[in-house]
């Protein structure tokens, strides 16, 4: 999986491409979610609308990264995410927590 | 000094160790401290030894009981040549062979970095043979990778197949694409010819090239002066101004014995092999196709030795854990539960082969009402099992002292957070009923069940709350529904749902809705032996990798 970085304002894009699953994709998101976080940067936007498949390694990726931006007194939120992503955030009942949002532009305006 | 020298160990499924020979006196025999172990009966605890004098290595009997032979000659001490056949014992299962590396010369690349070192460009004819070489160091390559399978992964190898291929063709970059779930393609590796990796997520290349090799399965070769380029020169070459470009399948590579280019299924490509140069005159050869071609079929061979192995690594560590985690399992079934009058109950559990962390229990409470638990930790084996083990035990103990569910979900919730592994979570739905039909539940992440009415209608069952050791700021607010007499709840674990059948096809949802619909005037017992036949035989008895569970509940 592949991370971009962009920002829009004062909120951090990060534009991931390709499964969340176990194995390298879940570690890099929590390990550039820390870096972001270690830049000091608060307000965090995950764009899911390129992740085909999410697995429970990739759900705790999620929560983790939610958890630490969170205890940096941070906000993350999720955008687009694809129809089965979307089924699993749903069921695991992450919807609850994790704002989420079908376009940029209301996304990037909710923080 | 020692003259290098190795064994060459090829398996019965084929796969190759190489194990050098350092040591003044190399072992071989059944017992576990041997430099070579065989677990072949016919093979003595000490069988032989490899030992070095005078310049050379002398293999040697050392009192073993059915004998050490040479190209099938019973030996006592023997000065091993290259490429000699060593047979110990009566076993068969190993191929051994001695290689004396002075012969081969190919000690350089038996590095404890492994890493190929390729030879910088030359023209022309010079370049053909140059390339042979290389690929003939690639192949040697592969073979060491193979000893070294827990150091390299597949990224490792895909990586030096594209920088050979950048190297044989004479390009400027080269990608190295797989197919995904989905089945798109999707980028393993970018390289320039400095063998730097290129960065980014997407790169500017000939989508149509690509889109032939990969659909058509067949090599793509485009060079500027060649009529294919008009074919393609409607986009992107033109426009991105590139002068050759070679695109190359990955196709399944199936295990065979005496397996040779012609075992593969050619069908199934699961990726490509592309480079591509702007510089004039880079001209792709006939041989540097055929050589790329070698590198594609090697590439996917390696690919797939990686695999297997780390499968096979993976699937022992789990059997060991599996004894004990089935174990956990049993001691986890419901106690002895007293069914009360006014509903009847079913449950079924088919553990997976990797026993997943399906968990269910029913609990009687004060004034005649019962609690019902179904629960899936995620991950698989010994930790699972445990950490279900852990949660039931905390649910009895909660709904035993008479919590209301909320504190009881909520607490379990806060126990998870706090002690449990960051990548381990419980989903679960938890519910009591009274005597007059009050089913008050909560679900925390967990399929939803199905509650089917003798009115013909059904619900799902869901309070929308957050799977458990995720957040230990969140509330688990419970929902109630009345049941009526003949009422059905079928509780499930995803197990169910996502069995899958030869096909890749999904037992699904909307499945599992209907059929619970179409049962509702069958008793619990017959309602679970209906749903699991069904999932049954659509499975057509293909092993499942998750836990099967499922709760019949009727309301009489």
């Amino acid at each position: 999986m592949e991370i971009q970085i962009r920002t829009s304002g004062s909120v951090t894009i990060l534009d991931l491409n390709g499964n969340l699953i176990i194995g390298r994709s879940e570690e890099s998101l929590r390990e550039a979610v820390k870096k972001l976080i270690d830049e000091e940067r608060r307000f965090l936007l995950i764009n899911l609308s390129d992740v085909p498949t999410i697995d429970s390694s990739g759900i705790g990726a999620m929560i983790k990264s939610f958890t630490s931006v969170k205890e940096a007194n941070g906000k993350l939120k999720v955008m687009k995410p694809s129809r089965m992503a979307r089924q699993l955030l749903s069921i695991t009942g992450l919807l609850s927590v994790l704002e989420t949002y079908e376009d940029e532009t209301s996304a990037v305006s909710s923080f | 000094m020692q003259k290098p020298a190795q064994l060459k160990i090829v398996n019965r499924f084929g796969v190759t160790r190489l194990l050098p020979l350092g040591k003044p006196v190399f072992t071989i025999g059944r017992k576990a401290e041997n430099d070579l172990q065989l677990l072949s009966d016919s093979v003595s605890r000490q069988h032989a030894e490899i030992i070095y004098e005078e310049d050379a290595w002398y293999l040697v009997d050392i009192g073993s009981k059915r004998g050490t032979f040479v190209n099938d000659q019973r030996v006592e001490r023997y000065a091993l040549q290259h490429l000699d056949h060593i047979r110990i014992g009566g076993d068969e299962d190993q191929q051994i062979t001695f290689l004396d590396d002075s012969v081969e010369r190919a000690s350089a690349i038996f590095d404890s970095a492994p890493r190929l070192t390729l030879t910088p460009p030359l023209p022309g004819r010079e370049r053909v043979t140059s390339a042979n070489e290389e690929l003939q160091k690639l192949a040697r390559f592969v073979e060491v990778n193979q000893a070294f399978k827990f150091s390299m992964t597949p990224d490792d190898v895909l990586c030096l197949i594209v920088d050979a291929a950048i190297e044989i063709t004479q390009a400027e970059r080269g990608f190295l694409m797989l197919r995904n779930a989905a089945g798109d393609l999707e980028f393993k590796v970018a390289r320039d010819h400095n063998r730097s990796w290129l960065e980014g997520a997407d790169f500017a290349m000939s989508r149509s090239v690509v889109e032939e090799a990969f659909k058509q399965n067949r090599s793509v070769i485009i060079n500027d002066s060649s009529e294919a380029a008009a074919h393609f020169a409607r986009e992107s070459i033109r426009n991105l101004d590139l002068r050759s470009i070679a695109c190359i399948p990955l196709r399944r590579f199936q295990m065979t014995e005496n397996m040779d280019a012609t075992t593969i299924l050619k069908r199934d490509v699961i990726g490509v092999l592309y480079v591509d140069s702007h510089v004039i005159g880079g001209t792709i050869s006939q041989t540097s196709i055929r050589l790329l071609e070698s590198l594609a079929f090697e590439a996917t061979k390696s690919l797939e030795s990686v695999r297997l192995m780390h499968e096979e690594q993976e699937k022992k560590q789990i059997e060991q854990e599996l004894g004990m985690a089935r174990q956990v399992q049993v001691a986890l079934s419901p106690t002895a539960f007293k069914v009360p009058d006014h509903f009847e109950i079913a449950a079924h559990n088919i553990p997976s082969r990797y026993v997943g962390g399906d968990f269910y229990d029913f609990i009687p409470l004060k004034d005649d009402r019962s609690a019902f638990v179904l629960g899936d930790v995620s991950g698989k084996g010994m930790a699972a099992a445990l950490l279900a083990a852990m949660a039931q035990g905390a649910l009895q103990a909660q709904f035993t002292s008479n919590l209301p569910l909320a504190e009881v979900v909520a607490s379990l919730n806060k126990v998870l957070v706090q002690r449990s592994a960051s990548n381990r979570f419980i989903t679960l739905f938890c519910a009591t009923l009274d005597p007059e039909g009050h089913f008050t539940y909560i679900n925390a992440g967990h399929n939803l069940p199905i509650l089917a009415r003798t009115t013909g209608e059904t619900e799902t069952l869901t309070t929308k709350s957050v799977l458990l050791g995720a957040f230990d700021f969140v509330e688990y607010k419970p929902r109630q529904t009345r049941l009526a007499p003949g009422d059905v709840v079928v509780m499930y674990t995803d197990g169910v749902t996502e069995a899958v059948n030869a096909d890749n096809q999904m037992f699904g949802d909307e499945r599992l809705e209907e059929l619970v619909k179409q049962s509702v005037s069958l008793s619990a017992e017959e309602i679970k032996l209906r749903i699991l036949d069904d999932v049954l035989s659509f499975t057509a008895g293909l092993p499942q990798g998750d836990d099967i569970t499922l709760i019949v509940l009727k309301v009489k």
